[in-house]
């Protein structure tokens, strides 16, 4: 397999030996992976290989059989899913969590309610403006439409100033438009510093967003490497993402 | 409402202030007979705000907050009957300490688990007081304790007139207007992702648990005084507990004033059941047929009918329960 590059000496994430067994479903069989300060790196693979379920082992929202999860110099392993978040992680869900019986500008102050508090309502207008949701400021979240979901989705990983964000299929099924708003806010960010673990089935988006590719196959990560080479490799492309060059 | 001012806040404003003077000159225009209803109505308002601060607000049913109530009620009883004699005011604070350990001797365990284990917990816990009430000496066996009675109609009503407004003005700035209300309301709806924003579900829980069981003792202790006697049934029985989640889902789950007006309703029902009837177990079936007509027709309750932005609260509280959605556990 192409070793391809890899991320710098001090990554802000890294998983070694990651396992996770649901019955007899190898979910996580010997996860490894890093992802670099200021990186925003692609998890590409087929369904049901096991992406959502490394971002919650990596969110402490399911606890690992074994393995280290490494976050920003921390070990975090078996910590519990508030205190990982409180160190500077935030997580989207593929499909939307909102607090459905709050406002949109509830959710987004929800979601800063710990941490930075001092400043919060302002984060949230300006989150409510990057991701034009201001007409919607003051609907409740199951009103919005599936799109409106996602992007609120994505504005309260924003809104907590988090340092690594997981994004889950986060423009998965919306609006080109929206899908624009989504790309310009993550380049925004990583302007900023943030750094991104992205899981996206659109290769077109995997191209024209993320540093490098990691591939995933039946619970372990099977190559990375810059878009390019990944797909040079035709072998990679057809067993992992079922489309040959 | 011509005479109201059109601005809601505004609006709000001015029928609160009306409410405030009602309430507060009653004791000059009614009876005793009139007073005691009233004080008895403020007492079920405040109980049922109580029971939706956790019900209501964070979606996990408690089946036992008579526990609360009774404790409030024994320890005020215990305190001011021989030996001890002590002044009703320092009871209060000693009821409360009592009450806020045993919600946390219960609470902490279960309330990590599902909806299911935290009401059956509770629900046990009242059952469980109300046998060791009924065995032990101290607290006076079936016969209950009597207190050294106090014939001031005016006193009890302002007590409880106290009470229910400190209730109500805690549960509007710490659930409508705080930082601590946006994450009781996030966990209800999504406790996964109210976690995922690092928000330490477990402990909001807990806080506001004992802040409602809390909350209802010192309705105890009021009660305890007014009525000068009490027995286990009389303070612990499930049925106040059941008048208390049928107010709350009567008015409005999750809301300020639902409760409010749901307590009073209700309240008013039952004392309408008791002039006519007389003690009767009409009253139950009055409760249960309200409890079936608010989940089938009024899921919001009735302050749910004036309410712009409509809320479903009693989804969340039954995914909980049951586990069935994602407010449950990862
Ligand atoms: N809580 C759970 N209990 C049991 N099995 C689970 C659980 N979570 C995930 N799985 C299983 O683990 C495997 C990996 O699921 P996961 O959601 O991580 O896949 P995925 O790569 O995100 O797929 P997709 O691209 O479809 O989102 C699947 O077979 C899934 O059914
Ligand atoms: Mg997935």
């Amino acid at each position: 397999m192409s070793g391809g590059m890899q991320p710098a000496a001090d990554p802000i994430l890294s998983v070694r030996g990651l396992f996770k067994h649901f019955g007899g479903i190898k979910a996580a069989n010997g996860v490894e992976l890093a992802v670099g300060r200021h990186e925003i790196a692609g998890l590409i693979g087929p369904n049901g290989c096991g992406k959502s379920t490394l971002f919650s082992l990596v969110s402490g929202a399911v606890m690992p059989d074994k393995g280290e999860i490494c976050f920003d110099g921390r070990a975090v392993g078996g910590m519990s899913a508030h205190r990982i978040a409180r160190l500077g992680l935030a997580r989207t869900f593929q499909i939307p969590a909102l607090f459905d019986n709050m406002t949109v500008t509830e959710n987004l102050l929800a979601a800063a309610a710990e941490g930075h508090w001092r400043g919060a309502s302002e984060r949230a207008a300006e989150t409510l403006s990057l991701l034009k949701l201001e007409h919607v400021a003051d609907n409740r979240a199951s009103d919005l439409s599936g799109g409106q979901q996602k992007l609120l989705e994505f504005g309260r990983a924003v809104v907590r100033q988090a340092s690594l964000i997981l994004l889950d299929e986060v423009t998965a099924g919306v609006h080109p438009n929206i899908r624009k708003i989504i790309l310009e806010a993550i380049a925004r960010l990583r302007e900023q510093g943030v750094s991104f673990l992205v899981i996206e089935h659109d290769m077109e988006m995997v191209r024209n967003v993320c540093d490098r590719i990691i591939v995933m196959d039946s619970g372990r990560v099977v190559t990375s490497g810059a878009f390019e080479d990944i797909v040079r490799n035709s072998e990679v492309m057809q067993t992992y993402l079922g489309h040959p060059q | 409402m011509a005479l109201l001012p059109a601005n809601p806040q505004w609006r709000s404003l001015v029928l609160l202030a009306i409410i405030i003077v009602v309430l507060g000159v009653l004791p000059w225009t009614v009876n005793n007979y009139w007073l005691r209803i009233a004080t008895g109505a403020l007492m079920w308002a405040g109980l049922a705000c109580s029971w939706n601060m956790l019900g209501g607000y964070a979606g996990y049913i408690n089946f036992g907050q008579s526990a609360f109530f009774g404790l409030g009620a024994y320890v005020t009883a215990f305190l001011m009957s021989d030996p001890f004699g002590l002044a009703f005011p320092v009871t209060i604070p000693a009821g409360m300490v009592v009450t806020a350990l045993c919600a946390v001797i219960i609470g902490a365990p279960t309330l990590r688990l599902r909806g299911a284990y935290f009401a059956i917990a509770t629900w046990a816990f009242a059952e469980v007081l109300i046998q060791f009430s009924s065995a032990m000496d101290f607290t006076g066996g079936i016969g209950g304790i009597g207190l050294p009675p106090y014939l001031n109609e005016r006193f009890f009503y302002f007590a409880m007139f106290g009470a229910a407004a400190l209730t109500y003005l805690l549960t509007w700035a710490l659930f409508e207007r705080s930082r601590f209300g946006l994450k009781v309301k996030a966990l209800r709806d999504h406790e996964p992702a109210a976690e995922a924003m690092g928000i330490n579900t477990a402990l909001v829980k807990l806080q506001t648990f004992v802040l409602s069981a809390v909350t209802a003792s010192v309705f105890g202790a009021i009660f305890a005084y007014w009525v000068t006697f009490i027995n286990p049934k009389s303070v612990f029985g499930g049925d106040i507990t059941d008048q208390m989640v049928v107010m709350v889902l009567l008015g409005g789950l999750g809301t300020l004033w639902g409760p409010a007006i749901g307590g009073v309703a209700l309240f008013g029902v039952n004392r309408l059941i008791w002039m006519y009837w007389g003690d009767t177990a009409f009253y139950i079936a009055i409760l249960g047929t309200a409890i079936v007509l608010v989940v089938l027709f009024l899921p919001n309750g009735i302050a749910g009918l004036f309410e712009r932005r409509k809320q479903n609260a009693l989804d969340k509280v039954l995914d909980k329960l049951v586990g069935s959605g994602e407010g449950g556990h990862p």
